[in-house]
């Protein structure tokens, strides 16, 4: 069992200057939230809403410009070396190399961390049972489909135990049966290994099956809803469902949605 | 999973190059009957280059081999060494980067010139000349092949907090493994034709000098005999590269 982390985020803001032009853009306006140990948040948003541009400042792949995200008391970017270990990040596309067999792939972050060669090839061995893949150890990622590949760069992922893991649009760009499954995989495994979870989608459905917290994103990277499902009975889904889809089509928060609504009723 | 079962079954065997096999056995023949048609002075007949072959003095073949196998080591260590500082710092790129260029500029002919002006030594001579031309080719090969890795593979790799070292050896070397042996051909073909050219200006022994003295001689099967042994050594080293590259890069599609 892991020990999953918490995540601050305060007065978060982060400014690009546009490639040519050297003109600011504003990626993500102001984020203020905090995500508890072992909690699974997905965030939701459309695209160009700043939900990846923050997901690199959470791998602390990227600084702020403003404000700060610290993950159990550190932040990702200053405290760099100190995540080896901690967080593991799962994309969109699967980002395997491809001069690494499945298994080869699935224990390079033990290789990172200087676990002894057999630990590793066990650990790597059993992850890809765990998901489905057991006698593709040795296929190269051409050598496998999409989904398979996907499972490969989970099973990558979750190898090292992470107290976070991090979801960028992982399961989006695969046929719809093979995202589901491949969803319901993670959920339960992030569950049952009690890892904190972020995952990044421009799907609401897929934020809700994942069935956790939804922080709803708008432009330029604000919160327009912060959403437990836990509190909501399964018959006020729709509603939900509508609500949300409205807030993401008038980029405006649910409050002055619901404003709008009975004004529309006068 | 039957895309995967059926790409795991299409792996390929290594294939007899039936092709080259029978192309140079006609162009051998051909050689034959030109032979019987025009005097041997120009074009001598198989029986008198296997003749002269027999003859000739084979540790030379040794002596070049091993000017370029150093030389080539020496050129490959140097142009990574330098490609990985000029990778991790764009100041050193900016002032290395037009040095290289000028390198790159000079013909080989000149640089044999200045060595046989600069240097007594015939070793450093050549190797001088071997590593001045060879070097620039693997640095800036391997420079490119760096800069060519994908971002998202870097972003990664970073996400899992590698060392320096892991960085280079997990993603860097291993991506650009295709660039260093497609360079390692470019430059075998290069050294062994500039090591001929060094040899037969400034130097006592090796294949170069043998050629040198196969003209003094007038002796036109020397002359092809030691071509026939430049050649057969080329076919014989990018046979091994092959070899290796298909060892090697077997995980390519």
């Amino acid at each position: 069992m892991t020990h999953a982390a918490d995540i601050e985020v305060s007065g978060l803001r982060k400014q690009f200057q546009q490639t040519g032009t050297g003109l600011p853009v504003l990626a993500i306006d102001r984020l203020d939230f905090r995500i508890a140990a072992g909690d699974m948040v997905a965030i939701v948003g459309q695209t160009g809403c700043g939900k990846s541009t923050f997901l690199n400042l959470l791998i602390g792949l990227d600084r702020p410009s403003q404000g700060q995200i610290t993950i159990a008391g550190r932040t990702p970017y200053d405290d760099f070396d100190h995540f080896r270990g901690v967080l593991a990040p799962v994309f969109q596309e699967d980002r395997l190399l491809p001069w690494r067999s499945a298994l080869d792939n699935v224990r390079l972050p033990l290789e990172l961390l200087g676990r002894e060669r057999g630990e590793q090839i066990k650990r790597a061995g059993l992850w890809l049972e765990r998901l489905g893949l057991a006698g593709y150890e040795g296929a190269y990622p051409h050598e496998l489909s999409g989904g398979m590949r996907q499972r490969v760069a989970l099973a990558r992922a979750f190898v090292i135990d992470p107290a976070l893991l991090l979801a960028d649009e992982a399961f989006g760009h695969l046929d719809e049966v093979t995202s589901a499954a491949l969803r319901r995989t993670f959920v339960d495994l992030a569950r049952t290994e009690g890892n904190t979870a972020v995952v990044v989608t421009h799907q609401l459905e897929e934020a809700i099956e994942l069935g956790g917290r939804i922080l709803v994103f708008g432009k330029p990277g604000r919160i327009l809803a912060d959403i437990n499902l836990a509190t909501y009975p399964a018959a006020m889904l729709p509603r939900l469902r509508s609500d949300i889809q409205q807030m993401l089509q008038t980029n405006a928060p649910i409050s002055e949605i619901t404003q709008l609504t009975e004004k529309e009723r006068r | 999973m039957s895309e995967a079962v059926e790409a795991l079954a299409a792996r390929k065997p290594v294939r007899f190059p039936r092709e080259m096999l029978i192309v140079l056995v006609l162009l051998a023949l051909l050689w034959e009957v030109l032979s019987w048609l025009v005097p041997p002075f120009i074009i001598p007949g198989w029986g008198r280059i296997f003749g002269s072959l027999v003859q000739l003095r084979l540790d030379y073949v040794v002596v070049t081999l091993a000017r370029v196998a150093a030389a080539l080591i020496i050129s490959f260590v140097l142009g990574l060494a330098l490609a990985v500082a000029m990778y991790l710092r764009t100041a050193v790129e900016n002032y290395l980067r037009p040095a290289v260029r000028l390198l790159m500029a000079v013909p080989v002919v000149c640089w044999i010139l200045f060595s046989v002006l600069w240097f007594k030594w015939v070793e450093f001579r050549i190797a001088f000349v071997l590593v001045v031309v060879c070097a620039p080719v693997f640095l800036v090969d391997m420079l490119d092949g760096m800069k060519g890795v994908p971002r998202a593979l870097r972003d990664m790799l970073r996400s899992f907090r590698p060392s320096r070292t892991h960085f280079f050896t997990k993603l860097i070397l291993p991506a650009i493994a295709p660039a260093i042996l497609t360079s390692w051909k470019i430059n075998l073909s290069l050294a062994i034709r500039v090591v001929t050219i060094a040899e037969l200006v400034g130097a006592v022994s090796g294949i170069g000098y043998g050629l040198v003295v196969a003209q003094e001689l007038f002796s036109v099967a020397d002359v092809f005999a030691w071509t026939l042994i430049l050649v057969i050594i080329l076919f014989l080293a990018e046979a091994v590269l092959t070899r290796i590259e298909e060892r090697m890069l077997r995980w390519r599609a």
